[in-house]
């Protein structure tokens, strides 16, 4: 067994990673639940966010908080065009698996065309960053995007529970037909909400470059994570995204501490497989 | 004339489920049809809701030219729809329902006197407004998709078998309900199976079978004529 000091380390390093799991999965769950498309190539556009990232800052000074707002919106408006482009071809729930999947790969192979294979660190100066508390250090980016996370969660799941437009995307995945005898023009809805998929891959992509070391290879690893996260925090639930995200970086963290690191990748397949034979109200 | 069918077609793929049909809905009217299953009632008034759109033929409201508007914008020409098997968004809460009906941006200036114009005609709701609308009983269910259409403050409300599985007392209540928006200045088309009641609320009606209208008028003169009495009401005489 680890020392005590070395178990809470080894808990805080998992909660704050599962901000990033919750950012990762974030597009994935939204865009499953609210527009039926299981859109796998939101971790690609992440991984291209963080190659971006790297690229603006350590090739062109800009700090990442500047690439922030740049890559955001142009995401942002990837994300609608992503989506014009679905419907123009009428990709459907079933084919959006396959199709996204497609995307995925070219992405990565973009990536790899560009950045090569190699590893990559964006030296940012912020990376040893730490505060201590108590006998635990607490590394600042990680907080960081544990706390984004938190707001966008917290920030989407209100929009999507209290405002009309949230309501009518809630309303039209259920039936699209009575919703737009309401009036609600799914389509345009629809825009926007991809948007905002494709936004949140934006943000995971800079806090990934900030966080972790890049390479393309690594965007499969995180896509059996985000599966499990989105599944077990509920389909189209961003706050249970996040909650998930963070009881599986929890989960992962202490498994390596206790046990050895092999076994962290099953972790979440783990908990994904008990939850579906327990089946709670929530997923 | 609020309403204006003329000779529609509604087909689903190359399977034509309503062939030349004309109807219509006056200011005030409460219009029932009438018809036995798979007659091509429910295509009927999903067409005249924007959820299914004609091969042919001509609709209109108070002047305007339904044929070109877009689906989602049916409800800003004032029609609103209590559909078959209600069709309520089940995960949702009551009040999320209704909010849903009153999305139009019209109809959302006038949210909270909506709301109490609805919970007025069905308190039963008031206190049920946080309850997820797919574990209501069958009655509250109706009295949510109602209330949902209402929502949306309708000139025209299409009632598609609103009495389908409710026990009879219920029955009553939804067409004392129906009697009450009407009078409220609301225009009613209503559909049902429920012949007896269908007649007895009407000012006009009509017969449509396979897909075609056979008979229309005021309910007397139809319930006057044998052959119908003895398809819909099971007695000749
Ligand atoms: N979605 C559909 N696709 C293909 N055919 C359909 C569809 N819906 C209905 N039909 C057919 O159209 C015809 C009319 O059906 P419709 O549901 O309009 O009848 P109805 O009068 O409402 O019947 P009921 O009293 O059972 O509700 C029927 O022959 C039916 O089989
Ligand atoms: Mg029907």
């Amino acid at each position: 067994m680890p020392s005590v000091t070395l178990l809470g380390q080894a808990v805080i390093a998992g909660v704050l990673i599962g901000g990033l799991y919750g950012l990762l999965a974030a597009g994935l769950s939204l865009s499953w639940g609210l527009l039926k498309y299981i859109n796998v190539s939101y971790f690609a556009l992440a991984f291209l966010s963080a190659y971006l990232t790297y690229q603006f800052g350590t090739f062109n000074g800009i700090a990442p908080w500047w690439s922030a707002v740049i890559l955001v919106p142009a995401f942002f408006l990837l994300g609608v065009l992503q989506h014009w482009t679905f419907m123009r071809l009428r990709v459907t729930e079933l084919t959006s698996l396959v199709v996204t999947f497609g995307l995925a790969v070219l992405i990565e192979s973009l990536i790899q065309w560009i950045w090569t294979a190699d590893f990559r660190k964006y030296e940012s100066g912020f990376s040893g960053l730490t505060s201590k508390i108590g006998p635990f250090f607490v590394p600042t980016l990680d907080f960081l995007a544990l706390v984004s996370a938190t707001i966008l969660a917290i920030a989407t799941w209100s929009w999507l529970r209290w405002t009309y437009v949230g309501k009518a995307l809630r309303a039209a995945a259920m039936d699209p037909e009575m919703a737009s005898a309401f009036g609600i023009d799914h389509r345009r809805l629809s825009f926007l909400l991809s948007g905002i998929c494709s936004a949140y891959a934006a943000v995971a992509g800079i806090f990934i470059a900030l966080i972790a070391t890049l390479a393309p290879s690594e965007i499969g690893t995180w896509i059996g994570v985000a599966f499990a996260v989105v599944i077990i925090g509920g389909v189209g639930n961003p706050l249970g995204a996040l909650l998930a995200g963070i009881l599986i970086g929890f989960a992962e963290s202490v498994t390596m501490a206790v046990t050895q690191p092999a076994w962290a990748p099953l972790v979440s397949f783990t908990i994904l497989i008990v939850l579906l034979l327990w089946k709670p109200r929530w997923t | 004339m609020l309403l204006e069918a003329s000779h529609l077609n509604i087909a689903y793929g190359d399977a034509p489920a309503v062939w030349d049909v004309s109807l219509d809905v006056d200011e005030g009217e409460i219009v029932s049809v009438i018809g036995p299953n798979g007659a091509g009632k429910t295509t009927l008034i999903n067409a005249l809701a924007g959820l299914l759109r004609p091969r042919g033929g001509a609709l209109g409201i108070a002047g305007t030219d339904l044929m070109s508007v877009a689906s989602h914008d049916f409800c800003r020409h004032g029609i609103a729809l209590v559909p078959e098997s209600r069709r309520l968004f089940a995960a949702m809460s009551v009040e999320e329902n209704l909010d849903i009906g009153g999305y139009r941006s019209a109809a959302r200036r006038h949210r909270n006197e909506s709301l109490e114009q609805v919970y007025a005609l069905f308190p039963a709701l008031r206190e049920r407004r946080r309850q997820i609308a797919g574990l209501l009983s069958g009655g509250q269910q109706q009295m949510v998709a109602i209330g949902r259409a209402l929502m949306a403050r309708p000139r025209l409300l299409l009632l598609d078998e609103p009495s389908l599985g409710l026990a009879p007392a219920v029955v009553n209540d939804v067409f004392a309900a129906i009697g009450r928006i009407h009078r409220g200045g609301v225009a009613i088309l209503l559909v049902e199976q429920n012949v007896p009641k269908a007649l007895e609320i009407a000012n006009r009606a009509y017969v449509l079978e396979q897909g075609r209208i056979v008979a229309s008028g005021a309910p007397e003169p139809l319930l006057a004529r044998a052959e119908i009495r003895e398809a819909y009401l099971g007695f000749a005489n």
